[in-house]
């Protein structure tokens, strides 16, 4: 085994686009126009750039990284995005409210339900309208089954990222298990757009209470075995321990949320930090982990699986009763039988249906946790029906500008290992 | 378990509150404005001082504003020619204060420019590339400034409002013409290659 | 069964309907009976051609978005892809015969995808996979393409947003009975 070099890169890593090395690489590769899956070129000074991506497996999508190496150890990261780009934020100008509900669950594929809940309560927020306590509890549910459904996704990919290929069959015969839930309460498996401005779809069916505690259940015991497979693997631990660290100030200065920012110990969780949607009624803890390298990361997601499971037990033992609608007929559709009976429910559900509601004039920040850390809505409204500006702030963005920083000065075979301990979407990247 | 409603933020003072009052003790210069709405303070600066008053915000023990969420910008074409068409929009985390804070600098569509601030917080790096890519803003001094998102080639900037945006018609009934090849659509039909 | 007889070569053809997925039957007549009274099978190159290319499709890694993921499902534990001899997802195209396109193409993407095609060796086929991939679905907007047909031939299109695993399974099937039908001589290349 190669020597490792030190951990901990300097404080930033040192880019110098101008030099010659570094152009005539460029002119090589032809890095402007052509983009060759994996390219290696040797330049004149014992350097080599080696391009990895978009299209590659561990890249955990459609990234692309050019490598500057001396040997096996990666000197520099230069991570090209963008070629997931599908102008979501250019998209949200264009449709109502209510229609923006589909595009946000097409950004972070891997956590649907905390794009639309993001959305939701921002837009709630200028609306002034109040969830009922039902709907809220309902949110907390799947918003958690997701997150674990998120985990278990990640646990089975970096594994297998790292030559594991078992875990990745066995999470995601997890993972279906949720997505049966998913689609019981919304008719598709993925991309189920149940929480809507006001409240949710329509309130859950009879079934979904038995599967939600089985998941509540069994699910614990899954976890174990899952950490029975890697947890003390000596293979995965030499490969993730001390490995891509990043120090709390780091992190920090990086906008590093979610559990990259708890891997390096800071407790920050917009659960607790800033509660929305009720998640102040539940008990549970935030794992942090010591070291801030790619094993303290793992141990954190799976530490916060266990955590969601305990608060959807909470949530599901004190689910109340009542609608999970908003009565504001201005936001929400009326129900059907009273559509056949009144006329003015006839005509909010004809000016919902065909331009939507109005929002006040106004903008608002709403920040959520999401799988992946702080994922934030910035929306600007005018008045209208749709909304002016909407800016997403994705966190995976924010984690993978950290990537240089991680792999600076490690080996090329762990860049991979510290790409999925990021857990990047490149959905949520590029949006 | 009552089936009260979730408390509601308006029990606690507006986020932001501590940079507007920070700003306004240390630094009233660079203050335009404050604008409170939605329980959140959006605080409007001098771009000129826009450097030191985050520098300021971050270090300051009263304010600790060490988390960079993002940056981004707002345009706003409609307003009156001699106002400033684009909102470059800060938003900053306090983990210790527990707050979030807006800032905003105007700028107009003729010097689209504001400084950089990757050298306050590294995390700004990748959010200005992200502005510039989009919306045309130019962050002086940012060490790597091109496009981050869109292929380098590309032409315009899609967030900017006057930019169409739609990829291809659809062809409904009423405008069929859509379904012809290219070549025989009629020539005055509105589109965009894009 | 949907067969039926090219007029032109006297060849079977099946037709890609109500039994798609059904495995073309090697014609029996006097002659193949007797040769399996001897132990003999009979057969045309052709079939054997066709048999070993529709029996044995390498896809392409070839995920964008969200549809990935259900293709990553449908490799999984639950619907298990290998059933149909189209689990070996090769990270290199060199080795590939099958292209999915498994989410929306992006502008930047489109070049990247195209180069990644013409690296395949022929022949090839591709499915587009999701209403992204075949129409641009929801996102008519400046930063996708509307089709990846724009880019690369298609051969199978599938609806969906995403579609489910079945829905794939469904479509490897239906290319399995086009490659069955096509004759080697008639391929591209």
């Amino acid at each position: 085994m190669a020597v490792l070099p030190p951990l901990g890169g300097p404080a930033l890593p040192t880019r110098d686009p101008q030099s010659d090395a570094y152009d005539r690489g460029r002119d090589l590769l032809g890095v402007e126009t052509a983009n060759d899956a994996i390219d290696i070129v040797q330049l004149d000074d014992d350097t080599m750039e080696l391009n990895m991506g978009p299209q590659h497996p561990s890249t955990h999508g459609v990234l692309r990284l050019v490598l500057q190496l001396d040997g096996e150890v990666v000197r520099e990261c230069r991570p090209d995005i963008g070629f997931l780009h599908t102008g979501f934020e250019k998209s949200f100008e264009s449709h109502t409210w209510q229609q923006c509900i589909p595009f946000t669950d097409r950004m972070d594929y891997l956590a649907p339900l905390f794009n639309n809940l993001g959305f939701s309560l921002a837009a709630e927020r200028l609306l002034g309208v109040e969830v009922p306590l039902r709907a809220q509890y309902l949110r907390v549910i799947m918003c958690e089954l997701t997150r674990v459904a998120s985990h278990f996704l990640w646990y089975g990919t970096s594994a297998l990222d790292l030559g594991a290929t078992t875990p990745f069959v066995y999470a995601w015969r997890e993972r279906e298990k949720l997505l049966d839930i998913n689609e019981l309460v919304s008719g598709v498996r993925m991309h189920t757009s149940f929480i809507r401005v006001g409240g949710l779809l329509a309130d859950v069916p009879d079934e979904f209470y038995a599967l939600v505690n089985e998941v509540v259940r069994t699910f614990p015991s899954f976890i174990d075995e899952y950490e029975l497979l890697i947890t003390k693997n000596p293979i995965w631990l030499e490969r993730t321990r001390g490995l891509g660290v990043l120090t709390p100030d780091d992190a920090l200065a990086y906008g590093a949320t979610g559990p990259t920012l708890r891997g390096s110990g800071i407790p920050y969780d917009l659960r607790k930090a800033q509660p929305y949607s009720s998640y102040d009624h539940f008990d549970f803890d935030i794992p942090i982990g010591s070291h801030g390298d790619v094993y303290d990361r793992y141990l954190v997601r799976m530490r916060e699986a266990r955590e969601s499971l305990r608060i959807i037990g909470q949530a599901m033992a004190n689910l109340p009763d009542g609608p999970v609608n908003t009565s504001n007929r201005k936001v929400a559709l009326p129900p059907r039988n009273e559509i056949n009976t009144s006329m003015e429910s006839l005509i909010h559900h004809f000016k919902l249906v065909t331009e939507g509601f109005r929002v006040p004039h106004g903008q608002v920040y709403q920040a959520i946790e999401s799988p992946r850390g702080e994922l934030g809505f910035y929306i600007v409204s005018d008045g209208g029906n749709r909304p002016y500006r909407c800016k997403v702030r994705a966190p995976s963005f924010s984690n993978l500008s950290a990537l240089p920083h991680m792999v600076h000065d490690e080996l090329i075979a762990d860049v991979v290992a510290v790409i999925g301990s990021i857990d990047i979407v490149l959905g949520d990247v590029d949006r | 378990m009552t089936t009260t409603a979730a408390p509601t933020a308006s029990a606690r003072p507006s986020r932001g509150r501590r940079a507007a009052d920070l700003l306004a003790r240390e630094m009233p210069e660079a203050l335009l404005r404050t604008h409170d709405e939605y329980g959140e303070v959006t605080v409007y600066l001098h771009a000129d001082h826009l450097v030191r008053a985050l520098t300021l915000l971050r270090d300051d023990g009263d304010a600790m504003y060490t988390l960079p969420l993002f940056v981004t910008a707002v345009d706003w074409p409609d307003r009156e020619p001699a106002q400033p068409r684009f909102d470059i929009v800060y938003q900053l985390r306090s983990l210790q204060h527990n707050d979030e804070c807006r800032v905003i600098v105007q700028v107009t569509e003729d010097a689209p420019q504001v400084p950089t601030l990757e050298r306050v917080f590294a995390g700004m790096d990748w959010h200005e590339r992200e502005t510039f890519d989009l919306f045309g803003i130019d962050f002086v001094g940012h060490h790597d400034l091109h496009r981050i998102l869109l292929p380098e080639d590309w032409v315009g900037h899609p967030l900017r409002k006057d930019y169409v945006s739609f990829g291809e018609p659809v062809a409904f009934t009423h405008n069929l013409e859509w379904a012809l090849p290219a070549a025989e659509r009629p020539r005055d039909m509105p589109g965009t290659s894009r | 069964m949907g067969l039926s007889v090219d007029a032109a070569t006297g060849l079977p053809i099946l037709n890609a309907g109500a039994d798609a997925g059904a495995i073309p039957l090697p014609r029996v007549g006097d002659l193949e009976r007797t040769a399996a009274k001897a132990g003999a099978i009979t057969t045309t190159i052709e079939k054997v051609i066709q048999w070993g290319r529709y029996s044995s499709l390498w896809p392409a890694l070839f995920g964008l978005a969200c549809c990935a993921i259900e293709m990553m499902a449908t490799g999984a534990a639950r619907y298990d892809m290998s059933r149909f001899g189209c689990e070996v997802f090769r990270a290199s195209p060199r080795q590939a015969d099958l292209m999915i396109v498994a989410g929306r193409v992006s502008q930047k993407m489109g070049p990247v995808l195209r180069q990644i095609y013409d690296q395949m060796p022929e022949p090839k086929w591709v499915i587009s996979m999701g209403a992204c991939a075949s129409s641009g679905g929801m996102f008519n907007n400046y930063a996708i393409i509307q089709g990846v047909d724009k880019v690369v031939p298609v051969d199978v299109y599938l609806p969906g947003c995403p579609p489910r695993p079945e829905g794939l399974l469904d479509a490897v099937l239906k290319l399995q009975t086009k490659i069955a039908a096509e004759r080697p001589s008639s391929l591209r290349g």
